[in-house]
């Protein structure tokens, strides 16, 4: 009888005494988001759509390529206006070249070289992992609530929360803090595609700020793919040919 | 063919922000009414489309515009004296039309690219055009590291976003059009890039052949010899480091440094040196006589970026002009000019007339001749939620007479590839001061440019 008691007591014991599930590790997580969203070294096209509040919109098309954890290029295609123009960033650092002023010069990441709702850092956009640190996570169903924290003062955000869909790794939506406190603006993103080579991610990003209210913008991915370049495409000398990679 | 899906933006359309748009509408109202409607997007549906994305091996683009100018003349000002000596003029309307083409061909691993401009104007004392090549160049690229280039090139070194003092084979740029195309010269360049890990991220070392022979750069400086200039880019622990070098017997030999860091998200510093070797400079001495004299000069500017949380940017920099002139010599040549017009009232004589004249070519007559200046320009980004509408103020100072120019202006780029812009400089300083003896008292301009 006192066998019988005891192995009752041992099959239960794991019900009534759990061993802790194992702690969330942000970091790890981030990390997952940030290559489910593009590989390491890419190329794409983006539309960048702003829509003012009587429905009125205006359309950007970029070229981008991104190499590595902190270099990034993005080119102009069109309007006609703005053709030519190309952005760089190499790590904190960003340079606009606009072809008639003929020489890049230094923006920063809370400057906007279109108008609209998306800055510059929206769109030079490195690994989230990159420029910010898990300082929380929680989980709540099938998604996780990330709290991020830049990781230096040259971040255009200083703090984000991320809420990220458990099963896809992908982002739902990323709200963009400033220092204060303050809501800068909201990101959402949405239209989940496949782009081939094992990338599906979603295909549309959509922002608006309080700070704006009534308008917004959007943001197109196409022709997502991994690639690699040299390292020397990431330099001011090189922005005015960036057109010769496509 | 469609690379994503048409995709539905919901809710873009609110009528409680009509009166965000109602602002709108009326700055605009104000700005021209030449410009008809831009069509709102009735389906909020947004697509990418191939021919969208498709490279061509031959582009061409440009705009065309208008430029409407009316300008008070200050007619006592010696730059009116010199300009207008018989005719004497108090304001001047002028419409210009111009045209800028550019474009480029590339196979493979070579390019060819072009820019020009041409130019008509109507003003009050007649009929004026011009057409200008100034850039056309081919290109090789053997591979991401080397570029070799010939032909008409523009060059745009130094960091500064009103002067360059190390701009050693650009063209002067006008402070209040710092983002105009410029003609370039024609120069032999090899370029040669390097990208590495460590504080040392990037390394460019950029050399181009200046000649100068009759008909080919002509306006650079002496005939008959070929010239170097070199630039060696750094990108070292996040900071732009270039160390320049122009030789040769067309000007005389020069070098400079420059620098520009982002010290935050919101804050940029940027500054050069340039040190000129045996520069010669023409001087009006007190006795009214002419000096020639030559020694190394140094010139400098220093500047900052800033930008707030209300999206204002604020550009300030502090230019010193070595081979400026001082308040006493500014002052000298302005009655030079004063006393010219008198003897040429009185008694018909032009000779002094002749020597202003001459004198205003050899230095004193070139922009921001004086020793220093301070630049400041202050643009608000689409303030009142106004989209694409940006607001400036423009002001240069010469430090020594505080005489000034202030250029308040409104730029709307709202309709897709059109671009307004209106814009007024008043230039004000006492008599004999920078400000105070250029040929206009005050500008009013309106140019509407299509971009295609």
């Amino acid at each position: 009888m006192k066998r019988v008691v005891l192995a009752c007591v041992l099959m239960l014991l794991p019900l009534v005494w759990a061993p802790p599930a194992p702690a969330l590790d942000g970091t790890a997580i981030l990390l997952q988001v940030d290559r489910k969203m593009q590989p390491e070294s890419y190329e794409m096209y983006r539309k960048l759509i702003n829509v003012e509040p009587d429905g009125k919109t205006k359309e950007y098309v970029l070229y981008t390529v991104k190499k590595g954890q902190d270099k990034m290029v993005a080119l102009f295609l069109s309007p006609a206006s703005e053709k030519g123009r190309a952005t760089l960033r190499l790590g904190d650092n960003m340079w606009l070249y606009i072809p008639n002023v003929g020489k890049p010069i230094r923006i920063t990441s809370l400057q906007s070289v279109i108008g609209g709702v998306f800055n510059n850092s929206d769109i030079l956009n490195l690994d989230y992992s990159v420029e910010y640190t898990v300082q929380n996570i929680k989980e709540d169903g099938d998604r996780y609530h990330l709290e991020l924290k830049a990781r230096n003062a040259t971040v255009a955000y200083d703090s984000l929360k991320m809420e990220v869909d458990s099963k896809t790794m992908l982002p739902l939506t990323i709200e963009c803090h400033a220092a204060s406190g303050m809501l800068i603006k909201t990101l959402r993103y949405s239209k989940i595609e496949d782009f081939g080579d094992g990338i599906v991610r979603p295909s549309m990003l959509e922002t608006d700020s309080p700070l704006h209210k009534g308008y917004k913008s959007v943001m197109i991915f196409a022709r997502l793919a991994s690639k690699e370049f040299a390292d020397e495409i990431f330099t001011l000398n090189y922005l005015p040919r960036v057109e010769e990679l496509r | 063919m469609r690379f994503s899906r048409s995709t539905t933006c919901p809710g873009s359309r609110n009528s409680a922000d009509l009166p965000a748009a109602g602002g709108r509408t009326i700055v605009l109202g104000l700005l021209l009414g030449l410009v008809a409607a831009a069509p709102v997007h009735g389906a909020d549906d947004f697509t990418f489309e191939l021919h969208e994305l498709t490279k061509k091996t031959h582009e061409i683009g440009g705009f065309v515009e208008i430029d409407g100018e009316h300008m008070e003349i200050r007619e006592d000002g010696a730059a009116s004296l010199l300009n207008f000596r018989d005719d004497p003029v108090s304001t001047l309307d002028r419409m210009t039309v111009g045209l800028q083409l550019h474009g480029s061909s590339t196979w493979q691993s070579a390019s060819i690219n072009w820019l020009g401009k041409g130019i008509a104007a109507q003003d009050d004392l007649g009929w004026s055009d011009s057409l200008d090549l100034y850039e056309g160049y081919a290109t090789l690229r053997p591979s991401a590291e080397i570029n070799a280039a010939i032909g008409k090139k523009s060059y745009k070194w130094g960091k500064g976003y009103a002067w360059n003092p190390v701009g050693f084979i650009n063209r002067t740029k006008d402070p209040n059009n710092p983002e105009e195309a410029l003609e370039g010269y024609v120069a032999a360049e090899a370029e040669w890039i390097k990208s590495r890990p460590g504080d040392l991220q990037n390394i460019a070392l950029t050399a181009a052949i200046v000649p100068v022979w009759n008909d080919v750069n002509e306006d650079f400086g002496n005939e008959d010899h070929l010239n170097l200039a070199a630039k060696l880019y750094l990108l070292y622990l996040d900071t732009d480091i270039d160390i320049l070098a122009f030789t040769g017997d067309s000007r005389t030999t020069r070098f400079g440094v420059d620098l520009s860091r982002n010290i935050s998200s919101n804050f940029e510093i940027h500054g050069e040196v340039a040190w000129f070797a045996d520069m010669p400079r023409t001087i009006l001495r007190s006795d009214g006589g002419l000096r020639r004299e030559t020694g190394d000069r140094t010139s400098l500017l220093a500047g900052i970026r800033y930008l707030t949380s209300f999206d204002l940017t604020t550009i300030i920099e502090y230019y010193h002009n070595g081979i400026g002139y001082s308040e006493a010599e500014m002052e000298r040549f302005f009655h030079l000019v004063d006393e010219a017009r008198d003897l040429y009232l009185t008694s018909g004589a032009a000779s002094l007339y002749d020597l202003a004249g001459q004198m205003s070519t050899q230095g004193y007559g070139r922009p921001y001749a004086g020793r220093d200046y301070l630049y400041a320009r202050l643009s608000l980004k689409e303030p009142f939620d106004i989209l694409y509408f940006t607001p400036a103020l423009t002001t240069i100072i010469n430090l020594h007479d505080r005489s000034f120019s202030i250029t308040p202006e409104m730029a709307y780029t709202g309709f897709t590839n059109w671009e307004l812009l209106l814009r007024l400089a008043l230039l004000n300083g006492p008599d004999s001061s920078d400000y105070g003896e250029k040929q206009n008292s005050g500008r009013l301009e309106l140019r509407v440019r299509y971009f295609f």
